[in-house]
């Protein structure tokens, strides 16, 4: 089966302290390499604001994960993870890979459409200028 | 008030006490059917200029005219970047197409492309759901 990639946020109480993230941390890498997966990337975002109230919190602790892999169960595995651990009070997962593949497709699309422009005359100068701004979009 | 029509009616059904009764009606029901008459009105240029529309509806026809002069075309933002993916993680550039308290804002505002708008209701949606922009702002 084709891999597929995750987003996976979690936020856990702003009182939790550092080991007890790391620990959870270190189980979703666990599980996740258990079910054929990898975490591809790990960013600790920190204490933030909540924009509404999480279980009775203001603030919470971002963690921000990557995730690829081919099974359904490893998700299914590591929410239940999440689920169950106690200083999470909330968590998502969204699957990215085919909307990466959109935005690649379309950068293409974009970078052959601007390949063909300079052979028009009076479309000519403004093709550089087009592929430049392409760059940093991605 | 209440003696007139009852003595009045078999008498002179026409003249008073009808008068009362209408303008009562006229008060409640009259207004209302001239907003609705300026928002019927409205509903025609409200596809290019909805935001000045609201705030002058009011003063109609002369003004109506004048406002396709002014209007400045709106461009998509995201279009002009090249985005392909609206990332949800950015609260801070989607804080930007939403309302104070939280409101997805219309296309006609905004100027966004119908598939921009499509990505950009998305992240938000993303968004809301861990808690990175509100639901509704609590006051």
């Amino acid at each position: 089966m084709e891999e597929r990639l995750y987003d996976l946020i979690f936020i856990c109480r702003p009182a939790t302290p550092e080991e007890d993230v790391n620990k959870i941390v270190a189980t979703l890498e666990h599980s996740a390499t258990e079910h054929g997966g990898k975490v591809d990337k790990v960013e600790r975002w920190g204490t933030r604001r909540l924009a509404y109230r999480v279980a009775k919190h203001r603030e919470g602790f971002y963690v921000y994960l990557v995730v690829r892999g081919t099974k359904a169960d490893m998700i299914k595995e590591l929410e239940r993870r999440l689920k169950v651990a106690d200083p999470v009070i909330k968590y998502q997962t969204i699957r990215l890979d085919e909307e990466l593949k959109r935005q690649s497709k379309l950068a293409r699309h974009r970078e052959r459409r601007a390949g063909r422009r300079p052979r028009k005359p009076a479309a000519a100068p403004q093709a550089p200028p087009a592929a430049e701004q392409a760059a940093p979009a991605n | 008030m209440a003696d007139q029509p009852k003595n009045e009616p078999p008498a002179a059904p026409e003249a008073t006490p009808p008068a009362t009764p209408q303008r009562a009606e006229g008060r409640s029901s009259g207004p209302p059917r001239r907003e609705g008459g300026y928002g019927g009105g409205g509903g025609g240029p409200r596809r290019e200029g909805g935001p000045p529309g609201g705030g002058s509806g009011g003063p109609g026809g002369p003004r109506r005219g004048k406002r396709q002069f002014f209007r400045k075309k709106k461009v998509c933002r995201f279009c002009v970047e090249h985005v392909d993916f609206i990332d949800y993680k950015k609260a801070e550039l989607l804080q930007a197409f939403v309302q104070d308290r939280g409101k997805i804002l219309p296309r006609r505002m905004t100027g966004t492309c119908s598939r921009h708008q499509r990505w950009l209701g998305e992240a938000i949606k993303r968004a809301r759901n861990i808690a990175l922009m509100p639901f509704a702002t609590e006051l």
